[in-house]
């Protein structure tokens, strides 16, 4: 098998070096000779939103019908933020189609992230359209009783992993041009604290976490492979929080469970933090870094 | 295997006495050997208690992906120490070094199986029921081929493939065996995994699927050391480094260490592996590597 095979590294053929001298030389890099926003280097390290209007920013998220896409819908909208919000069923999806009816700047589009082809589609539609934050939102947990060891379900770990792993990456591959022309060029991914090798601490959920562990690492590949385009990605995680996902007889049981509301502006407040300088980080939702 | 699962997922104290119990009741009888229990009560030593095995006690490993390169090392080293190889391979039939290996160490049974075929693993499983397994070792890999994972060009078909072999074929299997662990003495399941899983440590992009696979890989094997800690068994990855086989070949030899020494050192890290450091990831130099 070929490992080190440099020519083939078409986006990325950074020399091996200490990752945080690499990516600490990534913002000077990036502001000077590659010509970007200026905005990605500012001292405080915040990235601030351009102005709106013609810079408007524009957010693509997946899974956006409910949950914690939803909320990203709503609050990236009231940011003034034109929204790309997909969801498989765009019919059934009540609440959002009532965020986009009083705000055209919401595009509602329908979107399955297990069809690539669909996925293809929706970027050759558009194509000119700079996307500034991607934000693959859409995940499955699998179902608690799938992923019991001794009666593991096999099949559902594939469900899992081309939801939760493949679709994100596919997505920043098929609008990876799209944010490149953006201005803020970011690649955001929500995760999930379960999926932290080094954190969990009680056997369950194989192969949601398994899947989450591979997002992480395709994702901290990414990192490194687009940050000199200026490109930025990211890991988010919600905390526990009241949605769908999580069954309403379980979430009596977790202490300190969110609103959606609630999460989604704390990720949104990390995905704001985001810079080529911390490129590749997992963000908590309270802003401390995840360990892998 | 739900139902030995079941049978054996309780404390072995419960074992010995349920067995005492079911001895004395034709309806016990009949509820543990439909339940798989026979096996179990027919054993003299107590899996629990690794001091009833005999002094002269003979440790078995199952090897996957025993035809060449670090699986074929693992048995003939095993083999040299004398313990019981059951050694797998995809194609016996053309595994020739193994067969010459097997020729000359009585103690080395060569099995057919392809990992990704689970109702083989399953099948297999049943013929060695009566086979306490020590260490059951995942060994066999697949990389995907480098060009087959780079961004903008990835081949989605390989990445199932690499899942199928690297990451739910040892889960599978660990399933499988999980009786034959429990009812050994050492209770041993050991994951050839790779640096490249590490997340921590990447620091170049390439092999998304590989490293994915592991990482997933990776996860999945702590989990599982969580669930088995109070049963008495040990999980762990090992990692081979770089080492001079096909897997290898695109590598320069310099950059290789010598196949012989990769897996002495793994099975020393193998060896020192117990429940207090379950779940561990072993550099082949017996640091732990960060996930």
């Amino acid at each position: 098998m070929k490992i080190f095979d440099d020519e083939h590294f078409r986006d990325g053929d950074e020399p091996e070096t200490g990752r945080r001298e690499f990516v600490a030389g990534i913002g000077m890099l990036m502001a000077g000779a590659m010509g970007v926003s200026k905005a990605a280097a500012t001292e405080s390290g915040v990235t601030p939103l351009p102005a709106p209007a013609e810079s408007m920013t524009t957010v693509l998220i997946t899974g956006a019908n409910r949950g914690l896409g939803l909320e990203f819908a709503r609050q990236y909208a009231e940011r003034g933020c034109r929204i790309i919000a997909t969801c498989r069923n765009p019919d059934d999806a009540t609440d959002l189609n009532a965020i986009a009816a009083g705000n055209p700047n919401v595009h509602v589009e329908k979107l399955d992230v297990l069809e690539h082809s669909a996925i293809d589609g929706l970027a050759a539609k558009y194509a000119n359209m700079p996307i500034d934050i991607l934000l693959n939102n859409a995940g499955i947990g699998g179902g608690i009783q799938n992923q019991i060891f001794g009666r593991l379900e096999y099949e559902v770990f594939y469900d899992v992993i081309a939801v939760n792993a493949v679709g994100p990456i596919k997505m920043c591959e098929a609008f990876r041009d799209h944010v490149k022309a953006s201005a803020l060029k970011k690649m955001i991914t929500v995760s999930s604290s379960q999926g932290s090798i080094a954190s969990v601490s009680m056997p369950m959920l194989y192969w949601y976490r398994s899947s989450k562990s591979a997002v992480n690492m395709m994702m901290t590949n990414l990192a490194l492979q687009v940050a000199r385009r200026g490109i930025i990605v990211g890991l988010v995680t919600p905390g526990a929080t009241a949605t769908d996902f999580i069954d309403p007889r379980f979430r009596k049981a977790i202490p300190n469970i969110r609103e959606p509301e609630v999460a989604a502006a704390d990720m949104i407040r990390n995905i704001d933090r985001f810079t080529l300088e911390n490129t590749g980080s997992f963000f908590n939702y309270d802003g401390e870094i995840i360990p892998w | 295997m739900r139902s030995s699962f079941y049978s054996v997922a309780v404390r072995p104290q419960l074992v010995a006495i349920a067995a005492g119990l079911l001895a004395l009741s034709l309806t016990g009888a009949a509820f543990s050997a439909a339940h798989g229990g026979a096996a179990l009560m027919k054993q003299f030593p107590d899996p629990a208690d690794p001091a009833s095995f005999a002094a002269d006690y003979v440790p078995t490993v199952l090897i996957t992906g025993s035809n060449r390169g670090i699986g074929f090392e693992f048995a003939r080293q095993y083999a040299e120490r004398g313990w019981n190889v059951i050694a797998t391979a995809r194609k016996p039939e053309q595994a020739d070094a193994l067969k010459a290996l097997a020729a000359e160490h009585p103690n080395i049974t060569i099995e057919q199986l392809d990992v990704t075929d689970f109702d083989r693993v399953d099948a297999l499983a049943k013929q060695y029921v009566d086979t306490p397994i020590d260490l059951l070792l995942h060994n066999a890999g697949i990389g995907g081929g480098g060009d087959n994972q780079f961004f903008l060009d990835m081949q989605w078909d390989v990445w199932r493939q690499v899942l199928e072999v690297n990451t739910l074929a040892p889960m599978k299997i660990s399933e499988a065996f999980y009786p034959h662990v429990i009812a050994s003495r050492d209770k041993k399941i050991v994951t050839v995994s790779s640096s490249e899983g590490s997340i921590t440590k990447a620091m170049q992009p390439r092999l998304y699927f590989y490293r994915s696979s592991k990482a997933a890989l990776n996860m999945a094997m702590k989990n599982l050391a969580l669930q088995l800690k109070r049963k008495g068994v040990s999980v762990a990855m090992v990692n081979p480094g770089p080492t001079d086989t096909d897997f290898m070949a695109g590598l320069p030899k310099k950059m290789l260490r010598p196949t012989p020494d990769a897996v002495s050192d793994m099975m020393r890290n193998i060896d020192g592996l117990t429940v207090e450091t379950t779940g561990s990831f072993y550099q082949y130099d017996g640091t732990i590597i960060p996930w």
